[in-house]
């Protein structure tokens, strides 16, 4: 069953997964948020490889940068070479502000950058307007092609 | 104190005779013994090799061990000037002076332009002990002289390197530090947000301090990057007008300037050759202090600036609380601060970093106050760019 969205966290930090699931829930998220822990994990979960054959093809990615196995900007030029995986927005989503993880991202067709922000407030409010924008204001690639 | 015996055993007359390892270049017996002679009534205690030819040469520098080289100009079968360039090849630093019978003015500049020390004249034989001796005690301190210079760039390696090795360790320390961290500050906060008063009192106050720790530590590492970012970022210099950057700063405070009611004024300052931001930078802060150190009245901030010789001097004057002359140097120290926090806010970082960018100019940074009378804060930037090529040229 598919549900409203789905939502793939690619993060190593299982805190920070936590805290995004709390702040989804704070804005009345209403879709279905799933996680990984590398980048490798994160490649196999999108094709739908091994553990992951029964995955849900996810309509947003919040992609950390730095990541074990496969860093975040592996991942992304990976789905944005693959013509099945190219048209899922990511939203890199990293504590970083160096400017050339920033470029380097858009580079490599990141959809959007967003640094983490370190005060709990903040961060809520920046989830809100993730969730609100990406969820609310866009029209999201059709499901099911 | 040395026993009389001792006194009585040492011969009175003789001065300490100097040893000396001789290595001649001289075809002619004869004359040989006459420079040796002349060294030796001159209380040299020589010891000699003579040699005719290259191979000997480079013979008796390896079994001798000369501090000096004597050579003939002209030998039968070898040119004293060789050996120089034996000496050089070996990489020998042996003083070599020529004797030689008649030497036109010309060759002898000639050969010292190539690299003899000197030249003595067969019949001025009573030159060379003096010419020895200066060849020796320059050769010497020639060493003196080079060890210093060794030991110093040694020195000033080593300083750049852990200068270095403390940047590195700063921002990689404070960088690594912020992920944890962020952890700790955010859960805290989850917990006060959602779990306040359904635990107990205590329990309230003992997230909200762990919270408000947290929080603290971040400001402390935030600051403490962007110090540490003053030593490790380029500095993009161009001709800065700081009547601009004071306009500049005046808007950024301008909240808190109407909060008190301050004035701030300025003569008309200099364009300088610097970076905007940095400097930018050190009048905010400067200008932020006097408006939050301020007394009973409202804030008079006056910024001027007059040219001392090669360098700039500006001044920050305020009418606030002034600082203890005990404390004047204090203040400049990172995270020094003399007020409770309660009192006034603020983490002491900011005239650590003006500190960090006038010394990156070559300036200094100064106060001059007294408590309760304000306080002025100077610093000189040192004439630099195109600016300071004018200068020179007027």
């Amino acid at each position: 069953m598919k549900s409203m969205h789905d939502l793939l966290i690619v993060d190593d930090n299982p805190a920070d997964i936590a805290l995004a699931r709390e702040a989804l829930i704070a804005c009345a998220y209403k879709g279905q948020v799933n996680s990984v822990g590398d980048g490798a994990e994160a490649l196999a979960y999108l094709c739908r490889r091994g553990n992951y054959a029964d995955a849900v093809k996810p309509d947003l990615v919040l992609l950390d940068l730095n990541l074990p196995k496969r860093d975040g900007l592996a991942v992304l030029a990976a789905m944005k070479a693959n013509p099945e995986l190219r048209r899922i927005p990511v939203v890199i989503f990293s504590t970083s502000q160096l400017s050339t993880d920033i470029s380097r991202s858009y580079e490599l067709g990141a959809n959007c950058y967003v640094s983490k922000p370190g005060n709990l407030t903040e961060f809520f409010s920046m989830m809100k307007s993730i969730e609100e924008f990406w969820f609310g204001s866009v029209s999201l690639p059709p499901r099911g092609e | 104190m040395s026993s009389p015996a001792t006194q009585l055993v040492k011969p009175a007359s003789a001065e300490p005779k100097t040893q000396l390892r001789a290595l001649l270049v001289e075809d002619s017996e004869a004359d040989a013994e006459l420079v040796l002679r002349a060294l030796r009534k001159n209380d040299f205690d020589v010891s000699a090799v003579i040699v005719q030819d290259e191979a000997g040469f480079a013979r008796a520098l390896r079994t001798h061990c000369p501090e000096i080289v004597l050579a003939d100009y002209n030998l039968p079968d070898w040119k004293g000037m060789e050996a120089l360039n034996v000496l050089r090849r070996q990489d020998l630093d042996i003083p070599m002076i020529l004797v030689s019978g008649a030497l036109g003015d010309v060759t002898a500049v000639e050969c010292i332009k190539q690299g003899a020390t000197d030249y003595v004249l067969k019949d001025g034989l009573a030159r060379l002990p003096e010419v020895v001796r200066r060849a020796l005690r320059d050769k010497y301190e020639r060493g003196l002289r080079h060890q210093a210079e060794k030991d110093l760039a040694k020195k000033a390696d080593e300083l750049a390197r852990s200068n270095a090795d403390l940047e590195q360790f700063a921002y990689v320390a404070s960088h690594d530090l912020q992920e944890p961290l962020r952890m700790v500050a955010a859960y805290t906060q989850l917990l006060s947000e959602r779990y306040k008063g359904k635990l107990d009192e205590n329990a309230d106050k003992f997230i909200g301090y762990a919270s408000e720790g947290a929080i603290r530590m971040q400001v402390l590492i935030h600051d403490l990057l962007a110090f540490s970012r003053v030593g490790r970022a380029e500095a993009s210099y161009s001709t800065v007008d700081c009547n601009e950057v004071l306009e500049e700063v005046r808007q950024t405070l301008a909240s808190a300037i109407a909060e008190c009611a301050a004035i701030v004024a300025h003569t008309d300052l200099p364009a300088i050759w610097a970076d905007r931001t940095q400097m930018t930078q050190v009048f905010q802060n400067l200008i932020g202090n006097a408006l939050k150190f301020r007394g009973k009245e409202a804030p008079e901030i006056f910024v001027h600036a007059e040219k001392a010789g090669q360098q700039w001097v500006f001044s920050v004057k305020d009418n606030g609380i002034g600082i203890a002359p005990e404390f004047a140097e204090n203040i400049f120290v990172v995270f020094q601060r003399l007020h409770a926090r309660t009192e006034y806010p603020g983490n002491g970082i900011g005239l650590a970093i003006c500190k960090k960018i006038v010394q990156r100019y070559g300036g200094r940074i100064w106060v001059e106050s007294q408590a309760g009378r304000g306080s002025t804060f100077k610093f000189t930037l040192p004439l630099q760019g195109p600016q300071a090529k004018e200068e020179a040229h007027q």
